[in-house]
């Protein structure tokens, strides 16, 4: 099996895919690339459909070893990459040949890296998916992240295509980010003031933000409503606990949950807010569903 | 019944705001019939205790459309009782060296660790519904007499296979998780396991009934105290 040898996994490296669906009815969650944007720019720089499996990277320190000759991608977070000791530029495809060494080093800007091979990784899918969920223990590598000395088998590739992103479409990722609300579920049990003070206030990303979910600090919201009938939950619903402060559901969150939800956050934005860390700054806005529906059908068709 | 959005490409539907098991069954009918559509633009489809959640391909449908459809085909759904449910019995030892809390219900409760026991392992549940972990099905309901708050503090690991009780609910742990409500005995059922095509033995048209067995037996089944 040849491909990559992690000489060093890093903290936090796990494969994903665009996720696990149709047993969420089994309390399976979705999993899935948390910034489909840089995920898919990725895939397509490597001309891979957009569900080809990709590494996801949180807190680097990534240290590769070539076995199979190949053309590799790196997109999202601006980080330190290197071939061969060699800065390179992220957002462009390069050629790693046999024996070549791989690293990437800090993360600058953002949070999370995607790092994929033509083709993608041969490995199992399992129940349809090569999403990681360690919650499960399914997908990647035995249901878990990557540890050293993992080995990714792919394909060998010969074939060379240069290929940049465009720089206007590389994203800045800032400290502060305003999210787009579509008011759903029991915001009519939130009182009008409470709405207005949800959409006024500024809220702080706290340390507790992983991909289950992103729980905030800030101006508590009171919901007419103490708990709820078990129900299921969307990708980037915002339910509001006991103590008022705002929870962002995300790929990994639990399929059903008592806790009323004022609205659900635009999935584009959801993706912005994976780039996004503790201590940056949170608003949020509304958008009406049809209105929001034409900007996720236009990312679609970007990638189409 | 009412049909909401819940996020940019899923919606919700609400068959009513309350527990019953009038509810779960129209619940149940309405689930099992969506699913025999086989419509390739439902991405998700979650039934819980009143409500269904549906997220769908948005190339297909807007709120709008997806509404509307829905009410259309909701329309033919038949709900019967349960004729068409399997029953699953479950072997449970009620001991405390692995039900830690069983004392404090029967206590608490004013019966015996018998009684408590006998209560548990007497009634068929139906699922209500399956979530919080793979595999965690929320069972019910439970004979008043042994309903029980859950705990103030809820421990840091229950073991995998913990039978527990929660206000009129019971359930089983499926793996080791933290959790808040109150253990009384424990099992080598798997309610979750990766080797099933299915995933699970059970889903929401499972019935479920406990029996108890001694801790000998409970041994022999690779039951781990």
């Amino acid at each position: 099996m040849k491909g990559f040898e992690l000489i060093k996994a890093g903290i936090y490296t796990t494969i994903q895919d665009k996720g696990r669906f149709s047993f969420m009815h089994l309390g399976v969650t979705n999993s899935g690339f948390m910034d489909e944007y840089a995920a898919n720019a990725c895939n397509k720089l490597l001309d891979n459909s957009l569900d080809t499996n990709l590494l996801e990277i949180l807190f680097p320190s990534l240290q590769i070893k070539v076995t199979q000759s190949s053309t590799i991608a790196i997109t999202g977070a601006k980080c330190e990459f290197f071939i061969n000791g060699e800065q390179k530029n992220i957002w462009e495809t390069h050629f790693v040949r046999v024996g070549d060494e791989i690293k990437v080093s800090r993360i600058l800007e953002g949070q999370r890296v995607y790092l994929g091979v033509k083709g993608g990784f041969q490995i199992e899918k399992e129940f349809g998916s090569y999403a990681t969920s360690q919650k499960e223990g399914f997908g990647g590598l035995n249901g878990q992240k990557l540890v050293n000395n993992d080995i990714l088998p792919y394909e060998e590739n010969s074939t060379f295509i240069k290929r940049r992103w465009k720089e206007k479409y590389i994203p800045q990722y800032k400290k502060e980010l305003t999210l787009r609300v579509i008011l759903s579920y029991q915001c009519d049990t939130f009182e009008q003031d409470q709405i207005d003070k949800f959409f006024n206030s500024e809220y702080t990303i706290t340390p507790d933000f992983n991909s289950m979910a992103c729980k905030l600090d800030g101006e508590a919201i009171e919901c007419t409503i103490s708990n709820l009938i078990s129900e299921a939950i969307a990708f980037g619903s915002i339910q509001i606990p006991k103590d008022g402060k705002p929870i962002i559901l995300l790929k990994e969150r639990q399929t059903i949950g008592g806790y009323p939800k004022i609205g659900s956050v635009l999935s584009l934005d959801c993706f912005k807010l994976a780039q996004m860390k503790p201590g940056n700054k949170i608003r949020f806005e509304k958008i009406e569903v049809n209105e929001a529906r034409e900007k996720v059908l236009k990312f679609i068709e970007a990638f189409s | 019944m009412e049909i909401k959005v819940a996020s940019v490409d899923s919606v919700i539907i609400y068959f009513d705001n309350n527990i019953s098991k009038e509810i779960s069954n129209k619940v149940k009918a309405s689930y099992a019939y969506l699913k025999s559509l086989n419509n390739e633009a439902f991405i998700d489809i979650i039934p819980s205790y009143s409500s269904i959640l549906i997220t769908y391909e948005l190339l297909k449908y807007d709120f709008e459309s997806i509404k509307k459809y829905l009410e259309e085909e909701l329309k033919n759904v038949k709900v019967d009782d349960d004729t068409n449910s399997k029953l699953v019995e479950i072997d449970v030892y009620y001991g405390e060296e692995v039900g830690f809390d069983l004392q404090r219900v029967a206590s608490i409760n004013k019966l015996t660790i018998e009684e408590v026991i006998n209560l548990h392992s007497s009634k068929v549940y139906d699922v209500y519904t399956i979530g919080f972990l793979p595999g965690f099905a929320y069972l019910g309901v439970l004979d008043e007499k042994i309903a029980t708050k859950r705990l103030e503090t809820p421990r840091k690991k229950i073991p995998k296979g913990s039978v527990s009780i929660a206000d009129t609910q019971t359930a089983v742990y499926p793996k080791d998780s933290p959790g808040g409500w109150n253990i009384i005995g424990k099992t080598t059922f798997e309610f979750f396991d990766k080797n099933l095509e299915a995933l699970s033995q059970i889903d929401i048209n499972t019935k479920i009934k406990f029996n108890q067995i001694s801790k000998e037996e409970f041994l022999k089944q690779g039951g781990i105290i």
